[in-house]
């Protein structure tokens, strides 16, 4: 598994566009939405969290676009296909390498810009927890959809995962409003910690099946 | 069967007391919705007997359920956008119900447009399985959405299982029109899967010898 882990890691270091570019996209749309509307200080604290929360919507696709592409493009699935037989280790360790190293700064910018903009000092750590639980929920629902498209276009993957990333969003809205309200907050988050481990554990096992269906 | 519970509930069913003839479009809306929903759920069955027993025929009947379940799912979501005029005074509402429904749709477009874009059928059948699986999640939220959120949509006014709070002359012609728009559904899904199955299976000698 480590072994894993350390490839993909090196790998998607490699790829500076994969992890660069869903960070740029972040912090170009966190800056640029307050500036393309005239809106006050006062409204935009109200509702700068439906903006982080699209944001990390929009970063999760793009930076799952294309995970597998290559691997698949180069043989690399085939290979490990022979090797293995499965490509459940494979597929857990590329969800945890991008979730560490875009899905963490994704969270970490999400959560300074929340900071930015009314929220207390003492709730970034919450903000930063939840953006990092719902990032390894998209993540891991990004990753399914580009598994499906494998190599037919990220458009098709977003058509046919996007429907299963809105449960998620819907409950980062509540978890948000928890912070803004303060109030059930550990509940919430509870809520998504469990299904963030039952979705990290399932998820790998179903993309396996997916990416199966490809190389057969 | 349909038609009479449209005429029995468009012409003689009483005029509700706050809604006044407005509320005849449950006739439509509600059956609708209830089978967007089970379409989708057979759907998910059929996914699993694909997967796990290679039943071919299961894809097969996804493939040819998920257009109906579009169709059926848009016509919910239609006839509640045209009820929606009279008693909430909007087209649309951001509310919990209708968008889990409009998801609903989304998959359904999502189901058919990943098994039309792979030209090896057998890997599109088995991919097509695998997302209306993972899909089926939406349909205990859909069910679920007006309890666990706080929505505009009101509650379900039928219940199998307890006492439903409408009144019988509009309960009799409603429930007529479930069962007969599910027997539509049904032949039209019967219809669908008969050209399909002759369609995917047309090299095949069983085909050959009937055709």
């Amino acid at each position: 598994m480590l072994s894993f882990i350390k490839a993909e890691s090196f790998k998607l270091s490699k790829k500076l566009k994969s992890w660069l570019g869903p960070l740029l996209v972040m912090v170009l749309v966190l800056i640029a939405f307050p500036l393309s509307i005239d809106i006050s200080q006062y409204d935009l604290d109200k509702f700068y969290f439906s903006i982080i929360i699209v944001s990390l919507l929009m970063t999760a696709f793009v930076a799952t676009e294309g995970m597998f592409e290559e691997d698949f493009e180069d043989g690399s699935l085939e290979q490990e296909f022979l090797k293995e037989k499965d490509f459940y280790k494979l597929v857990i360790s590329k969800i945890f390498v991008y979730v560490c190293l875009i899905g963490i700064p994704i969270a970490f910018i999400g959560a300074l810009f929340s900071f930015a903009n009314g929220v207390a000092v003492d709730s970034f750590g919450k903000v930063f927890l939840l953006l990092i639980l719902s990032n390894l929920l998209l993540f891991n629902l990004f990753a399914f959809g580009n598994a499906l498209s494998i190599n037919k276009g990220a458009m098709l993957g977003v058509l046919s995962s996007l429907p299963l990333a809105l449960p998620v969003i819907i409950l980062l809205g509540r978890a948000i409003r928890s912070i803004q309200y303060e109030d059930g907050f550990f509940a919430v988050t509870t809520l998504m910690v469990g299904i963030g481990l039952m979705v990290s554990a399932i998820m790998p096992l179903i993309i396996s099946v997916a990416l199966k269906t490809h190389i057969d | 069967m349909l038609l009479l519970g449209w005429i029995w509930g468009l012409l003689f069913a009483p005029q509700d007391a706050v809604q006044g003839n407005s509320y005849r479009i449950i006739f439509l809306h509600v059956p609708s919705v209830i089978f967007a929903e089970l379409i989708y759920f057979f759907m998910a069955v059929c996914a699993l007997m694909h997967l796990v027993w290679r039943v071919k025929l299961a894809a097969y009947l996804i493939k040819s359920a998920a257009p109906i379940g579009a169709m059926i799912t848009f016509i919910g979501l239609f006839s509640g956008s045209i009820w929606g005029i009279p008693t909430w005074g909007t087209w649309w509402q951001w509310d919990a119900r209708i968008t889990s429904t409009l998801i609903l749709f989304i998959m359904y477009l999502g189901v058919l447009t990943l098994h039309g874009s792979f030209s090896n059928l057998e890997k599109a059948d088995r991919l097509m399985s695998i997302l209306v699986i993972i899909g089926v999640v939406n349909i205990p939220i859909i069910k679920k959405s007006v309890d666990w959120w706080s929505t505009l949509h009101q509650p379900a006014s039928i219940s199998v299982s307890g006492s439903s709070s409408i009144d019988p002359s509009m309960l009799y012609p409603l429930l007529i029109s479930i069962i007969g728009l599910g027997f539509t559904l049904i032949s039209l899904g019967i219809l669908s899967s008969r050209s399909y199955i002759l369609s995917r299976e047309k090299n095949k000698k069983w085909v050959l010898m009937h055709v």
